[in-house]
């Protein structure tokens, strides 16, 4: 057990200090602040201007806008990583096997399923990486807001996020462990990763209990869940089964691939 | 130390190795020589653990390679045919890293890494990034990840492949001192390498073992095959105990053949290491007055395989003298 834990940590030493030396990392860790630091000024304009629109007409119910604004802007950055997870999770895989060192992880007294795991801990540690500058910026406004909003609150909905990176980084890892093309893998991950978004939408359409089996499978609506301060055990369960199924069909499929081909 | 029994390796239809056994002793360095394609990379995977074998046992100190994995993992370094090389680190963190892998201890492993250096002359450039590093370097690197922990077989899979020559020198002194603590297998297609470095050699063909001997064995296992086959008009029966006698002749064969009638078949074979006089057969059988209708020099089975194989190596003497010059140069 000792000896696992030992391989994972390896792995995961190495996956990240890969992330931190690879220029496409800080373009996409670029990329993402930008974006979302300038939806945050834009959300939070948006709000304030509402509220006071309301004053201004007399409403005199009250209005959560810390609330407002988080929901809002946990669905900005949900969007921005949809886009940005393929990216990160697509050379997990296909480049070991394009440098051919897998065949040195293969043969090194390591299982499958520590270097799986190993991965994508690491993939997932450099993506609560990108989130920290936007959470110094959500705490620094939320918890001046009156009313304040709670810090368990903020919290949920960044392990929402975190979860559903994670789920999708998984997925993203299993797919790159079927291709050595860093770009196939990405494509492939963002087609899957687009269809989970929308399933929820696809078993509206179809209703009956095949819609329902549909809509639970739906990323987007688990992590509304989550993101609305709701711990519901159903979400964080679907999470976790889309991690282990990620992990279980990439450990499968490198013993699988490695045997087929020449 | 490795048993190797009745090993087939299929892809669909296509046989990549048939049935190829071999044992390498304690110690032992066994060279696989063969031509590109003869199946040699697919073996040293098997061993290593990368591929299952369609057929057939393969043990590496007494664990089955596939069935028992783990502990062969920890047993064997493996340079495989390109070296596994994370180009986005530097030559000591990499070292490190294969090291933590495969199961060195904290406390060993810088020692262990220091050591790996030091055997593959690469201690000046452990800083460097593995992606800034020529092609020598890399598979110096490649060599140094399979030594590194110490494991008691190696197995490399074309070592020399990409080096200048002075560093295969270099590469050829390192495996012959791992011999007796390490059991060593390496594949190649350059025939003087193995007599180098192999204290025996196994060579295979077409996915089939062709011959299992020590290096010396087999040249003279090679030279017995060389003589000349004639046809001759006559009574060749007066003629065999001159050819008998010429220097160098271990046995004249008249071989059945369907010839018209006065005309026979003779097969000459060659003692080890000597190269027959054509001249003096020739001159027997014209003395003799009989009729040489045909001279042929026929070659050992072996042979044809030795042919697919690179003989000559560019003289290394003179190839030192130029990086010398070409170092001084820079």
């Amino acid at each position: 057990m000792q000896i696992i834990l030992a391989n994972i940590v390896a792995i995961y030493r190495r996956e990240l200090q890969s992330y931190f030396r690879s220029p496409l990392a800080y373009v996409i860790a670029g990329i993402f602040w930008f974006l979302s630091g300038l939806f945050f000024v834009f959300i939070l304009n948006v709000t304030i201007q509402r509220i006071a629109l309301a004053d201004q007409s007399g409403f005199q119910g009250a209005i959560d806008a810390p609330y407002q604004f988080y929901q809002a802007f946990l669905g900005v950055l949900s969007s921005i990583a949809m886009f940005i997870l393929p990216i990160l999770s697509m050379s997990l895989y296909a480049e070991e096997r394009k440098r051919g060192t897998l065949e040195l992880l293969a043969t090194s007294p390591v299982t499958n399923w520590a270097v799986a795991i190993g991965k994508l801990l690491a993939v997932v540690t450099f993506f609560i990486t990108l989130l920290l500058p936007m959470l110094v910026y959500q705490f620094i406004v939320l918890t001046a807001s009156s009313p304040p909003m709670s810090i368990p609150l903020i919290l949920l909905g960044q392990l929402g996020l975190i979860l559903l990176a994670a789920a999708v980084m998984s997925l993203g890892m299993f797919i790159s462990s079927l291709t050595d093309s860093t770009i196939l893998a990405a494509i492939f991950t963002f087609a899957l990763v687009l269809l989970l978004w929308i399933i929820d939408a696809i078993g509206q359409q179809l209703g009956g209990a095949i819609g329902a089996v549909f809509a639970h499978l739906s990323l987007l609506k688990h992590y509304n869940n989550l993101a609305q301060g709701i711990i519901d055990t159903s979400s964080l369960v679907l999470f976790a089964s889309y991690i282990f199924l990620g992990i279980f069909l990439t450990a499968q499929s490198v013993n699988l691939f490695r045997f087929q081909r020449s | 130390m490795i048993e190797v029994e009745h090993l087939s390796k299929t892809y669909g239809t296509t046989a990549a190795i048939e049935d190829v056994t071999f044992t390498v002793a304690p110690g032992e360095i066994l060279g696989f020589l063969g031509p590109n394609g003869a199946g040699k990379t697919t073996t040293m995977r098997i061993l290593a653990g990368y591929l299952p074998a369609s057929a057939g046992t393969a043990k590496v100190a007494g664990y089955e390679v596939h069935e028992q994995s783990m502990a062969v993992r920890q047993r064997i370094g493996y340079l495989p045919e390109t070296p596994p090389l994370y180009t986005d680190m530097t030559i000591e963190g990499y070292l490190h890293f294969v090291a933590r892998i495969k199961g060195v201890t904290a406390g060993d492993r810088r020692r262990n890494v220091d050591l790996a250096l030091e055997k593959t002359n690469l201690r000046d450039r452990r800083t460097t990034l593995i992606r800034k590093l020529s092609k020598g370097y890399r598979q110096r690197v490649g060599i140094a990840q399979a030594i590194v922990h110490d494991p008691p077989v190696i197995i490399l899979d074309e070592p020399t492949v990409g080096l200048d020559p002075r560093q295969i020198i270099e590469v050829r002194h390192l495996i012959k001192n791992l011999a007796g603590n390490h059991t060593v297998i390496l594949s190649t297609h350059i025939l003087p390498e193995v007599s180098m470095t192999c204290s025996r050699v196994a060579i295979i063909n077409k996915g089939r073992i062709v011959a299992t001997n020590t290096p010396e064995g087999l040249l003279a296992q090679l030279n017995s095959g060389t003589g000349y086959e004639l046809e001759i008009e006559g009574d060749i029966h007066s003629v065999q105990p001159q050819l008998a006698a010429i220097a160098g002749v271990k046995t004249v064969e008249i071989l059945p053949a369907e010839l018209p009638a006065g005309r026979s078949r003779v097969k000459i074979l060659a003692q080890p290491d000597i190269q027959l006089p054509g001249r003096e057969i020739a001159r027997a059988i014209v003395a003799a007055d009989l009729g040489l209708l045909e001279m042929r020099r026929i070659q050992a089975s072996l042979e044809d395989v030795f042919l697919q194989l690179t003989t000559e190596e560019a003289p290394l003497d003179s190839a030192i003298a130029e990086t010398e010059e070409t170092e001084e140069a820079a």
